[in-house]
């Protein structure tokens, strides 16, 4: 039996195209926002773990600089994962369930900005088939995308129709990136970038930072009037041989919903880490997602982007929305890896 | 105030030993042949070293596969990234080569979208240059393909080489930018926090400790004179690419008035059995126009004053004695 561990606070910054200052000092800012909500010293913080990735920057070792962002000295218990900030929450739910320490900070940032992503992340593929031609997870989405369409699983209006959703919900998000109100029609004029793909159904560029405070169950209820609880995190991954996956489902997605026990008709709301449109299609046909659940109110990433920060800002979307009473239960998504190849899934629940 | 542009190139040159099932595979491809290996009833290309759905690993049954294949799923490049095999529009697609049960995913050469689907027969096309790796190869629609007469390599792929080299653009952050100018104008400009009190140079637009981020309004110029808190004698080897050729001191050196220590100024002009800790010295900058910051970045776990500095003069004081320099952050 899983230990009761709750989000008890969360930040995030907004997306930027380009922050012009250091990621350090994003994550500053919104780790001081929550010791600011919450009556905690951050020295009675048992345990931080951070989500970044050096090459985003191209700074060798600025996961270490990050640590000033959230205070290192007297030194603390830290560690660090090289993905997604919802792998790191990934781990600090785990570690919380040792029993033998009751509050976890965690961090997810990068700055996308002065490098190029599209250059960047063949690095994460296999390097010897892959890396080597320079396989980005554009192209890969591009691939995704006709395999939908060839299965008969999507058009390319359902593409615009994600696009033009997101970038609308967007316009009541304060901390989107990109965001408008733009008709499927106008959509479907613009021409491919990689086919059938068009550049609006890519992700912008940003920078951007996210954390959010978690704790035990004693601590999660002294600590805020309205713990939002992890019923549930797992997470899975496929091949990395594009030729030995489905690109139209995402089995490793299912898995993890079946390991959770995923109830779909429960979810008032589902954030999903759709970074390309046809990637919303897929998930929500694996996790059989229905009407009564709302997707990506927030926009999702198709409104921002900030690449290790992504994941983590899905779950402080749905914290969010069963805080201020808008859902009573959530599904948050992250992924890592070219279409869809490594989810997670986080089960978010408010008090009855 | 002038913007400081940062750009840099990363560099990573990897090498890699393919192992028992890749080895022979990029061996295949220099010599213009592409090899599955044989996992149950089915042939894997690109080969594994092990069945993808138990795990167990596959004896090294390579099977030659192609050199024509079907398009299975294609996606058109509009714009090539400097990384991608061809640098004009091209399309990805995964290809299943005849004789093999699962795609690779590869680079087709056509005229355009309109001459890509799938279902077309594509036919692999070898490189002039081949170097045993998997760029060794692309394909073209199978009516285009030239005959090719490839001349087999020596021995086997043992080593495959990937030379990863990322470019990043940006600017200095603003504090860094105040930091750089004032190094221009021979000026050591640092940061004060309000809640500590400390002084850091370069700061890093926040205080560390009190974590609280800084402004303008927080800089400070710091005095050029300062005290040696550490050294170390710099014996050059000689190494490809080494520019020293005669031993130096690096020196650690604390400002008055900063509560963070400048490391590795270089002394070239203080006889090494002069040279001590606690010694008091003045920074002489080098005429204004002699000034570079290039070397300033926005890596603080690398501070430089850049190339400002002509040399560090002994001010004659008195020596400071250890126990009256103040902690440094």
């Amino acid at each position: 039996m899983a230990e009761d561990i709750a989000i008890v606070a969360f930040a995030q910054t907004p997306s930027y195209r380009s922050y012009g200052d250091s990621e350090a000092s994003l994550i500053m800012g919104i780790v001081n926002q929550i010791l600011g909500d919450v009556e905690i010293d951050r020295y009675d913080i048992d345990f931080t773990i951070a989500g970044s990735c050096d090459y985003l920057l191209g700074l060798p070792f600025s996961f270490i600089a990050n640590v000033d962002g959230y205070g290192a000295w007297p030194p603390i218990y830290e560690s660090h994962v090289e993905m997604d900030g919802a792998w790191a929450l990934f781990e600090a739910f785990v570690r919380l369930q040792c029993g033998d320490i009751d509050s976890a900070l965690v961090v997810g940032s990068g700055k996308s900005s002065s490098g190029v992503p599209r250059e960047i992340f063949p690095l994460q593929t296999d390097p010897y088939v892959s890396a080597p031609l320079g396989l980005d997870p554009v192209s890969v989405a591009g691939l995704q995308a006709r395999a939908l369409l060839e299965a008969g699983k999507a058009t390319e209006r359902d593409f615009a129709e994600v696009v033009s959703r997101s970038r609308r919900d967007g316009l009541s998000n304060p901390h989107a990136q990109v965001a408008k109100d733009v008709s499927v029609e106008t959509l479907l004029k613009e021409p491919y970038y990689a086919s059938p793909l068009r550049k609006h159904d890519l992700p912008p560029i940003s920078d951007g930072a996210a954390a959010v405070l978690i704790a035990r169950g004693e601590l999660a209820r002294k600590l805020c009037d309205k713990p939002i609880w992890i019923r549930g995190i797992d997470h899975r991954i496929e091949s990395h041989h594009l030729g030995l996956r489905d690109l139209t489902d995402s089995p490793s997605s299912r898995i993890a919903a079946t390991n959770l026990g995923l109830d779909p008709g429960s979810l008032d709301v589902a954030e999903l880490c759709v970074r390309y449109s046809p990637e919303e299609i897929v998930l929500r046909q694996a996790l059989e997602l229905g009407n009564g659940t709302q997707i990506n109110p927030s926009g999702g990433p198709l409104c921002g982007h900030p690449v290790m920060a992504t994941g983590l800002t899905r779950v402080i979307e749905v914290a969010r929305r069963i805080r201020n009473g808008e859902a009573g239960r959530g599904l948050a998504h992250a992924a890592s890896g070219a279409a869809l190849q490594h989810n997670l899934l986080c089960i978010l629940e408010g008090d009855a | 105030m002038s913007e400081f542009p940062v750009s840099f190139t990363l560099e990573y040159p990897y090498t890699r030993t393919p192992g028992p099932v890749i080895g022979p595979f990029l061996t295949g491809l220099r010599d213009g042949r592409i090899l599955g290996i044989r996992c149950g009833s089915r042939v894997l290309c690109p080969p594994m070293e092990f069945d993808p759905d138990t795990g167990e690993t596959l004896s090294p049954d390579f099977v030659e596969v192609g050199p024509s294949g079907r398009v299975e799923n294609w996606t058109w490049i509009a714009e090539p990234t400097r990384k991608h095999p061809l640098q004009e529009p091209f399309a990805f697609a995964l290809v299943k080569l005849d004789g093999a049960d699962t795609a690779i995913t590869h680079a087709v050469k056509a005229a355009g979208p309109e001459a890509m689907s799938t279902g077309m027969r594509v036919t692999a096309q070898f490189r002039e240059e081949r170097v045993g790796a998997v760029s060794d190869v692309y394909f073209v629609p199978e009516g285009d393909a030239r005959e090719q007469a490839i001349e087999p390599g020596e021995g086997e792929v043992e080593i495959t080489t990937h030379l990863i080299s990322l470019t990043y653009e940006g600017k200095l952050h603003p504090h860094n930018a105040r930091y750089a100018q004032g190094l221009l104008d021979g000026k050591f400009i640092g940061q004060r926090s309000p809640v500590s009190g400390k002084v850091g140079i370069p700061s890093r637009g926040y205080d560390p400790i009190a974590r609280v981020v800084l402004t303008p309004a927080d800089d400070v110029e710091i005095s050029p004179t300062g005290t040696v808190v550490s050294y170390t004698v710099i014996t050059p080897i000689q190494y490809r690419g080494q520019t020293e050729t005669e031993p130096y001191i690096s020196a650690t050196i604390f400002l008055d008035g900063s509560d963070q220590a400048l490391p590795q100024q270089d002394i070239r002009d203080i006889p090494l059995d002069e040279f001590r800790v606690g010694m008091r010295v003045r920074a002489i900058f080098r005429p204004p126009a002699e000034r570079n910051v290039d070397a300033v970045d926005n890596d603080w776990m690398y501070p430089t004053v850049g190339d400002v500095v002509e040399r560090w003069a002994p001010t004659g004081e008195p020596d400071v004695p250890m126990d009256q320099i103040p902690e440094t952050m």
